[in-house]
């Protein structure tokens, strides 16, 4: 079995199959609280696109050596260093009139969930050419929530699309709340889900979204990624439930063996060099 | 008398009249993560109150000379993250070095520092305008606040995964989506809000 994924196998697992948003329950903090209307939405999906594939290409080329407990802080300092000047130019440059949950809500996109799941799950343990593969296809697929759930947002709680009225029998302020996002996402969890039972069946197991055993998540499986998970602290970057698995979890010894062995290595050996 | 007064009225503003979790959906995410652990609820909330705590100690300082030098809102928030990523510093390099703490605890350490909720504490007291002991209130309640969210998913999960009335798309994440959109429209009731208008 090849070890090598293309861009359309991490396209597909990173922006459809296992969206960030809808599956792995990350970044829901900026499209719930934020993404209120098209132009915050695109302005949010821009920002949240462009940092993660800028912390996750770094994460990949200089933080592998890194202790996971020092990368931390350092997501959010590179992503303070991204965004900060591009907000502060324009606020004080420009005549754009940002609103204060803008002004407020972008900086958070440094600190996002979906950054640092994804460097920690797989851009430290991979090449920079997959790191970006999968931020783009993990961005893409927060980016289309983003937008989506403003679009209906915006439409059904103020009547307008972009800022022009559109003639809707009756507005729901609802939509509006943290409450009417969330109803939207589990409507459209549940439409990915039926998606995906269909068109990727294999992913489906008792009703349940689950990983492919036979396909790695991780296509490089390193001495230090599996000692890198050995030492995964319990909320980062274990799935909520079954339903939320985005890649194989390896954990005790025997889950090692058997994870390594789908993949053809010698169990034996492996375990002596460990 | 007024100091304390302020520090619980605002921390018990920012638990149940306008839970961060539930109703600006801070910290959401972690929120559905630690869920699934129950151990884990009470240590986490703990280290987010205390970041939560420090950060806004520091950064109601920092809220008086922005508002004084009429800083932006960038540079405020570049502050902000160099104040969370120095308190965590100071607080991950004294357990490795001196409580001899292991990979696993500083890895919860970094969850529970750097998430959306314990960073926006400190753009919140600066939009309130919260005094300091405002700011310390609302710190501790940010905490309180995770951790009853965290145990409100917790209990809807159990629930949900119980019943098998549940059509088969619906089940796991879309019926968290649901469950938690009543309890934050339960939170929102608190509020002077119109649903419909």
């Amino acid at each position: 079995m090849s070890n090598k994924l293309s861009f359309r196998d991490v396209f597909v697992r990173g922006a459809v199959i296992f969206n960030p948003v809808l599956v792995q329950l990350a970044g829901l903090c900026p499209v719930v609280a934020a993404s209120t209307s098209l132009k915050s939405a695109a302005m949010l999906s821009a920002v949240a696109f462009a940092e993660l594939i800028a912390v996750c290409v770094i994460a990949s080329a200089f933080l592998k050596k890194v202790p996971r407990w020092v990368r931390m802080p350092l997501y959010l300092i590179i992503g303070l260093v991204l965004i900060c000047p591009v907000l502060w130019y324009i606020e004080t440059k420009t005549l754009i009139n940002l609103s204060l949950s803008m002004k407020i809500y972008i900086p958070l996109i440094a600190i996002n969930s979906v950054v640092a799941v994804h460097c920690e799950q797989f851009a430290v343990k991979n090449s920079v050419k997959l790191a970006f593969y999968d931020a783009a296809a993990v961005g893409i697929g927060a980016s289309a929530v983003f937008v989506a759930v403003g679009v209906l947002r915006e439409l059904l709680g103020s009547a307008t699309i972009g800022g022009m009225p559109v003639n809707i029998p009756v507005t729901f302020k609802g939509m509006l709340m943290p409450f009417g996002c969330l109803v939207i996402l589990g409507f459209a969890a549940a439409l990915l889900k039926s998606f995906v039972s269909k068109k990727y069946p294999e992913y489906i197991e008792n009703g349940v979204l689950v990983a492919k055993k036979e396909e790695p998540s991780e296509p490089v499986i390193t001495q230090e990624s599996v000692e890198a998970e050995e030492q995964t602290d319990e909320t980062s970057s274990e799935p909520i439930n079954e339903d939320v698995q985005g890649g194989i979890k390896i954990g005790t010894q025997e889950e090692i063996d058997e994870f390594l062995k789908s993949l053809g290595i010698d169990t034996q050996e492996t375990g002596d060099e460990q | 008398m007024k100091i304390i007064t302020d520090l619980f009225l605002t921390a018990f503003y920012t638990v149940f009249v306008q839970n961060l979790v539930l109703s600006s959906g801070l910290g959401m995410s972690e929120a559905f993560r630690v869920s699934a652990k129950p151990g884990t609820f009470g240590r986490i909330a703990v280290m987010i109150s205390g970041f939560s705590v420090v950060t806004s100690a520091l950064c109601a300082a920092v809220n008086i000379y922005a508002v004084e030098a009429e800083l932006s809102y960038a540079v405020r928030a570049a502050v902000y993250g160099i104040v969370l990523a120095a308190v965590y510093a100071v607080v991950a390099i004294t357990a490795r070095l001196v409580f001899k703490a292991s990979d696993k605890f500083l890895g919860t350490l970094g969850i529970a520092a750097f998430n959306t909720l314990v960073f926006a504490i400190p753009h919140i007291n600066n939009s309130a305008a919260y005094s300091f002991a405002g700011s310390i209130g609302s710190g501790l309640g940010a905490g309180v606040a995770f951790i009853l969210a965290a145990a409100l998913i917790n209990k809807g999960s159990q629930l949900i995964a119980e019943n098998e009335e549940i059509p088969d798309a619906f089940k796991g994440t879309p019926a968290m989506f649901f469950y938690v959109a009543l309890i934050s429209l339960a939170f929102a009731g608190f509020t002077d809000t119109n649903l419909f208008g």
